[in-house]
């Protein structure tokens, strides 16, 4: 059984992004005591998963790094992996939330030596890298995962290769009868950083993200990117492997669009900024990049990048929303069909590789939440008296980049930390 | 009291190691107490085992330990025993994991094992235990530095933790620029109509808040001291001044706006029927629930909003970034205008829209719905016409020239920080010695390297890092809204909160000598031997922090809570005075001088690799996880920063005999990556002066090697070792190998 | 009539083209939403015959280009395939703006001269409403020969198979020549047309001073 205290003093973090993990840790190291909970087995969240940031083209793993060690180093901190809230009762300063634990089969006697999966052979689709690579059904989720523990994979529970791998531990460590477990904690204050999903390029039917091997997302670029991804780090088209030198960005794929999200996610414009950046990083002069957009939303001192990027002569800007994404049979070149916008010029272009900008969308759906909160239409958290010691901390309440997702996370620790102050002086 | 060794057997370790011998090396080389093998060392029994020796009474007590097992990176919450210094010995990662198996390997792979545990005892022995230094004082009394939203929002926010906050304002009223509006952007769903300011409330509520000081009329004479004690004279345009101390700071100094009279082209100057976006707003609470009328008091009928007036530019004069709120900013004016009469006309001249998110998206919209009239134009001119305005522009969409009149044009003109002096060109002063750029410190901080922040890009005193938004430069002090980059109110208020939340952190650390990020909870703080020091000053030119000051004596003073523990003062310091108890001169020292040189007949060279703990070590550390190979010759040591590199190091490697050194920091530069900032970079100019040392010695320059390593450069990092394995192939073993 | 409404409705809006569509054009008050992607503009199939995409025209509407826009032959293109609808990010009805538009500037008089797509639009009507019934064998060679009669047995010749097929089919009868059939109730019908003229004229003339 899991043990963790908890009390109405405790702060409970939903979610262990840099948002999640930026609140826990700016109200542990003020002195509070605060649990983090995470779906995945491993903290992060989607940054991990991305090769740079901009505008700096510094590396997400070395602040995923500095955090990790802050949680480390932290008595006051509690993490619990591969947890979700299914259910809250309370009121401010006084919650209880039901977790539930799903089974890693792996207990904390893990060493990460690696012996187990060397005796796994199952493949799986690669989560971390959105489905484009295969990882074992014995698996460390990345190179930087945290808690450095391994995981199995439920769909081994219950076959030979599960007690292979049980077997090759020495330590222990790994535990096939693991069930699934709830918890109740207290809490005075809960903060939600449950972050966004990629929204679903399927649905976006015009651009051929179903139909169309050369049309990717710009999460899954980023992977293209990592020395860990699929590619080892080269910049591969998928259909053949081809070197994607000449590559297209469709701007607001889902955003601001009543089919698909109303809001602008804010992100889409500077991550294609930065990948025009990637591509010339892979293949110097060889390397083109076309943008096309309808405003590009370099806001504030992310101008000065935009105009970096515009002074690259193998960057072009086409104001335009793509209409429709077609393929080149013989070459398997996506052919992009649409009307620049500046001036009424029609093109038919063909690109390596079409990369969509997709937009953000919330991952939880707090319309059915166990407590009412106040969600806005596009299913953001709202700041309202009425929400309690229930707050949003980054995405959770907009779509927000790294900067203002943990510049929000940070006054979100501030509100839980009123919250419990206020608890304990009571 | 001794220091216990405990090996670690398990992971391989003892499979692929001699560890009998690597004990014998840990006890009778490393000199240290005992050493104790365990197969499974970080279980419960291995580390209760540890444990328990370290609760032990009197002689058997374990002070410090030397755990031989896996990187530092991994089982860290394992192996950490509170104050009690452990050193580290990377026999996993470090060792076996990059090293190949088979028996030709097994010598020099088992000679790195016994390295790597003389280095760890060297350095366990060379550790103290760092405890608080006993100078720490609690106040929970915040001063935030300006009295408009921000500010405001800043001391209500700390007062609901149970703060104290007192806000220093410089006018006769609180309020700031918000208080000069009349309505703002919505924050609230559904995000269509304008939005009471509620800077009315916050005013109502500051003066109703018993936790709450203000000081109206007032500028700040002089800050000194450090987080949990600073000293703060308060002036008075009105009255005597005041003393105070608080435990934090919260700079909430905002914006001036831009001066229009810089763009002619647009007539700002010649007409007052050319306004900004804040000149709209007097004429748009002057007019109150009626029509918006011009300064000659014709009503409004046709108004055309210039956007990125003077920013977004290249152009001289002009500023290079975008505010930020403009765009929304123009779209509530027009409402001003389309909510009183829906037949004026308003038109708005733009680039791009930047209305981000939810709410931002949805008010664009709800203007549109309005009919405010949008054109993607660049505007070139606005010309005088009698009474009337010209708005010459291109239309991009329709591809021509076009000219549109108007009554009343609106310029979109940006945001300046008040951020005060920019120390670093203060010390860009003419040959009179004077300071060029004659702006008002805000702060007045009788720090040694300037009374200001340091600024970041066009005067901002942002952080640089986007994991770290709050990460300024000055421990301690925290800047918030648009003094720190270009915002909108929402924002600024958000700032306001995540400002305040530092603030309180800083206060709770200096009350018990905890560093902050990124040595979040580090005790250990830097102490100099005053005998030695020569007072050069170059600790206190080179902390990045601003921490160092010098005493009346000129003697160095270390301000522990403003400290950070990088150690750039350690590695700058010529006559290596300067030491923390756990890393030091010395502790570093010993583990290059405990690794066993061979002599230049076995030709097995030694490379010293200097690493950052952040980025360069955990780069390794991964490449090991998945098993790149890496030379047998070399011998990693972990720095805190790079910038905490001493020469003497390098020279005592090299005189030692080592054939080459390897330093690995983070990228330095304006795009730097390393988390003490300039600690990377200074380490990079030390270096390039060691080419003298090197000189004198008569060896090659090729012998060091500084590189900028990312934590991403898994791959890369090994082949770098590499490389020096190959300098050394082609120039030689070293001549001092005795 | 035409030339008194047009007169007086560039009277009433005083160049502000924009308001005009938005009181007139039928869905013309979505025109005002559209924030200039160009998606409909490259989503149409008849796209490169186009002057003006639709998105360009809400742009000349919002610049006031009036005569620019109503004589233009593009809204005249639209057949109706309801890509723009599907695929506008801002839920513009774009193929109906673009029939409101049409029919806009022909009741202005200022439809194009020799625009195919509304002769044939006139062609359609003028035959319904003659019986109540669509007499296909009439409107079809009233098609055919409407640019001379050369061209018209030249378009008739070439058309002879997809004639004949029609008529196995039962699609179509000779026998419409010689009058063809038509409403029970012509006259009734007649009368609702002269009704509905006069609504229209009516509320027309509610947005002009011109009654």
């Amino acid at each position: 059984m899991t043990d963790v205290v908890a009390t109405n003093q405790t702060i409970i973090v939903v979610g262990g992004g840099i948002s999640g993990m930026t609140a826990a840790l700016e109200a542990t190291e003020t002195g509070k005591q605060v649990i983090l909970l995470e779906k995945r087995p491993y903290l992060g969240g989607r940054v991990s998963q991305l090769y740079k940031y901009f505008p700096k083209m510094c590396h997400p793993t070395c602040g995923q790094e500095i955090n990790q060690r802050r949680i480390k180093m932290n008595q006051n901190l509690t993490v619990l992996t591969q947890a979700e809230v299914a259910n809250i009762s309370g009121n401010t300063g006084d919650y209880t939330v039901s977790v539930t634990l799903t089974p890693r089969y792996v207990n904390n006697h893990c060493t990460a030596c690696g012996e187990c999966a060397k005796a796994a052979t199952t493949e799986f689709d690669d989560e971390f890298n959105y489905n484009m690579g295969k990882r074992k059904g014995v698996y460390l989720p990345n190179a930087m995962a945290f808690p450095q523990h391994y995981v199995i994979d439920q769909r081994l529970i219950g076959t030979a290769e599960a007690d292979a791998a049980k077997a090759a531990c020495k330590y222990g460590a790994i535990d096939l009868d693991q069930q699934v477990e709830t918890l109740d904690l207290k809490a005075g204050a809960v903060i939600f950083a449950t972050g966004w999903k990629p929204y679903d390029a399927n649905k976006i039917q015009p651009y051929g993200y179903d139909r169309f091997a050369n049309v990717i997302t710009n999460v899954e670029f980023e992977r293209l990117m990592d020395p860990h991804g699929p590619t080892g780090g080269k910049l591969l088209r998928p259909s053949d492997g081809k070197e994607a030198k000449n590559v297209a960005f469709i701007q607001c794929a889902g955003s601001r669009d009543k089919n698909h999200l109303a809001h602008c996610s804010r992100i889409c414009c500077m991550a294609s900024l930065k990948q025009t950046n990637y591509v010339q990083e892979k293949f110097g002069d060889d390397g083109k990049s076309t943008i096309y957009y309808i405003d590009m939303r370099a806001i504030d001192r992310f101008d000065d990048f935009y105009q970096k990027v515009q002074d690259n002569p193998n960057v072009s800007f086409i104001k335009s929303k793509v209409a429709k994404v077609e393929e080149d049979k013989a070459s398997g070149n996506p052919v992009l069909h649409g009307v620049d916008t500046e001036g009424y010029k029609r093109y038919a272009n063909q690109h390596d590789l079409v990369v969509l900008a997709t937009g953000m969308e919330p991952s939880v759906d707090f319309k059915g939440f166990p407590v009412k909160i106040m969600v806005n239409d596009e299913g953001f958290i709202e700041q309202d008296d009425s929400n309690g010691g229930i707050f949003a901390a980054g995405v959770a309440s907009d779509a927000l980049d790294v900067n203002r997702a943990v510049q929000h996370a940070t006054a979100a620790a501030l509100r839980a930390v009123q919250v419990v102050n206020q608890v304990a002086g009571a | 009291m001794k220091i216990g060794g405990y090996l670690c057997t398990g992971c391989g370790i003892g499979d692929r190691l001699d560890t009998k011998s690597l004990e014998t090396v840990a006890v009778r080389e490393g000199r240290i107490g005992f050493c104790k093998t365990h197969d499974f060392l970080c279980s419960q029994a291995g580390v209760d085992m540890i444990k328990a020796d370290m609760a032990a009474e009197g002689d058997e007590k374990v002070t410090k330990a030397v755990i031989m097992a896996c990187s530092r990176r991994a089982k860290t919450e394992s192996f950490h025993f509170g104050a009690t210094p452990v050193a580290r010995v990377n026999l996993r990662e470090g060792v076996i994991w990059i090293r190949p198996e088979g028996s030709e390997h097994d010598e020099t792979t088992q000679e790195m094992a016994a390295d790597y545990i003389r280095m760890g005892c060297a350095e366990a022995k060379a550790m103290q235990q760092a405890d608080a230094s006993g100078e720490q004082s609690k106040n929970n009394h915040i001063m935030v530095v300006g009295g408009g939203m921000t500010g405001m929002t800043a001391a209500l926010e700390a007062s609901k933790a149970g703060y104290y906050a007192s806000i220093i304002e410089k006018a006769d009223h609180l309020g700031g620029v918000m208080g000069q509006l009349k309505q703002r952007q919505p924050e609230r769903s559904p995000y269509q109509n304008p939005q009471d300011t509620g800077v009315a409330a916050l005013i109502a509520a500051v003066e109703a808040d018993d936790k709450i000081t203000v000081y109206l009329n007032s500028t700040i004479a002089k800050t000194a001291g450090a987080p949990g004690r600073f000293e703060v004279d308060i002036a008075s345009t009105v009255g005597t001044g005041t003393h105070a101390e608080f435990g934090a700071i919260v700079q909430a100094t905002g914006f001036t706006p831009y001066d229009a009279n810089k763009l002619p082209e647009f007539s700002y100057g010649k007409t007052p029927n050319v306004v900004t976006q804040l000149e709209l707003e007097a004429l748009a609470l002057a007019a109150g629930d009626g029509p918006i009328k011009r300064a000659d008091g014709k009503i409004v009928e046709n108004v055309v909003f210039v956007q990125c007036a003077g920013q977004r530019s290249q152009k001289e004069g002009h500023l290079s970034y975008c505010s930020g709120h403009c765009c929304a900013t123009s779209i509530k004016q027009a409402m001003y205008f389309k909510d009183t009469n829906p037949e004026i006309e308003t038109t708005v001249l733009f680039d791009d829209i930047r209305t981000p998110g939810a709410g931002g998206e949805n008010f664009y919209r709800s203007a549109q719905d309005k009919f405010v009239t949008f054109r993607k134009g660049k505007v070139s001119t606005v010309d005088v016409k009698g009474n009337d305005l010209q708005v010459n522009f291109k239309d991009l969409i329709l591809d021509e020239d076009a000219h549109m009149d108007a009554d009343l044009v609106v310029l979109a003109t940006g945001m300046l920080p008040n951020s005060g002096t920019d120390i670093d060109t203060m010390k860009d002063k003419d040959a009179s010695g004077e300071i060029k750029v004659p702006v008002t410190s805000i702060l007045n901080l009788n720090y040694r390297q300037g009374p200001d922040v340091p600024h970041l890009v066009n005067g901002f005193a942002d952080s640089h890092f986007i994991c770290f938004p709050y990460e300024t430069r000055r421990t301690g002090i925290y800047t918030a809204g648009p003094v720190r980059r270009p915002m909108d109110a929402g924002q600024a208020q958000t700032d306001a909160m995540g400002a305040v939340m530092k603030a309180i952190q800083a206060i709770e650390n200096s009350a018990s000598g905890r560093a902050a990020h990124p040595r979040s909870g580090d005790l250990s703080f830097p102490t100099f031997r005053k005998e030695g020091c020569t007072q050069c000053k170059r600790c206190t030119v080179e902390c990045p922090f601003g921490a160092i000051d010098e005493d009346e004596k000129g003697y160095p003073k270390y301000n522990e809570a403003r400290c950070r523990r990088c150690g750039t003062c350690m590695g700058a310091c010529p006559v290596q005075v300067i030491s923390f108890k756990n890393y030091s001169i010395e502790t570093v020292g010993a583990q290059l001088k405990a690794v066993d040189v061979p002599d230049e007949f076995q030709e097995k060279p030694r490379i010293l690799v200097l690493a950052c703990e952040n980025d360069a070590y955990p780069a390794l550390d991964m490449a090991a996880m998945k098993r790149n190979e890496s030379s047998a010759f070399i011998r990693v040591i972990p720095v805190r920063c790079l910038g905490s590199t001493n020469t003497i190091w390098i020279k005592d490697a090299l005189g030692s005999g080592y054939d080459g050194v390897v330093m690995m920091g983070c990228k330095k530069g304006a795009d730097y990556q390393c988390h003490f900032v300039k600690g990377s970079e200074m380490a990079h100019v030390r270096m390039e002066k060691i080419g003298d040392t090197l000189s004198t010695m008569n060896l090659e320059s090729e012998r060091v090697a500084v590189h900028e390593v990312a934590i991403t450069d898994i791959d890369r990092a090994p082949k770098l070792l590499d490389e020096m394995v190959e300098v050394i192939n082609r120039v030689g073993l070293s001549p001092f190998k005795f | 009539m035409t030339t008194a409404v047009n007169q007086a409705m560039v009277e009433k809006y005083k160049g502000n083209f924009l308001k005009e569509v938005t009181d007139n054009v039928e869905e013309g008050s979505w025109v005002k939403m559209c924030m200039q992607c160009g998606v409909c503009s490259g989503s149409c199939p008849l796209g490169p015959h186009w002057d003006h995409p639709p998105q360009e025209l809400f742009m000349m509407i919002r610049a006031n280009k009036r005569e620019e826009v109503l004589s233009s032959t593009s809204m005249w293109m639209c057949t109706s395939c309801y890509n723009c609808v599907a695929r506008c990010p801002r839920g513009l009805p774009i193929t109906h703006i673009m029939h409101g538009l049409a029919h806009y500037s022909k009741r202005m008089g200022m439809k194009p001269k020799h625009q195919p797509t509304e002769q044939f639009g006139q062609m359609f009507w003028d035959n319904l409403t003659k019986k109540g019934r669509v007499n296909e064998l009439k409107l079809g060679l009233g098609l055919y020969f409407k640019d001379g009669f050369a061209e018209g047995v030249k378009v008739s010749m070439g058309k002879q198979k997809l004639g004949l097929n029609m008529m196995k089919a039962k699609r179509m009868s000779p026998m419409e020549m010689l009058g063809g059939h038509g409403v029970k109730d012509l006259s009734g019908f007649h009368a609702m047309l002269k009704k509905a003229e006069e609504l229209e004229a009516a509320r027309v003339g509610e947005n002009t001073d011109a009654k």
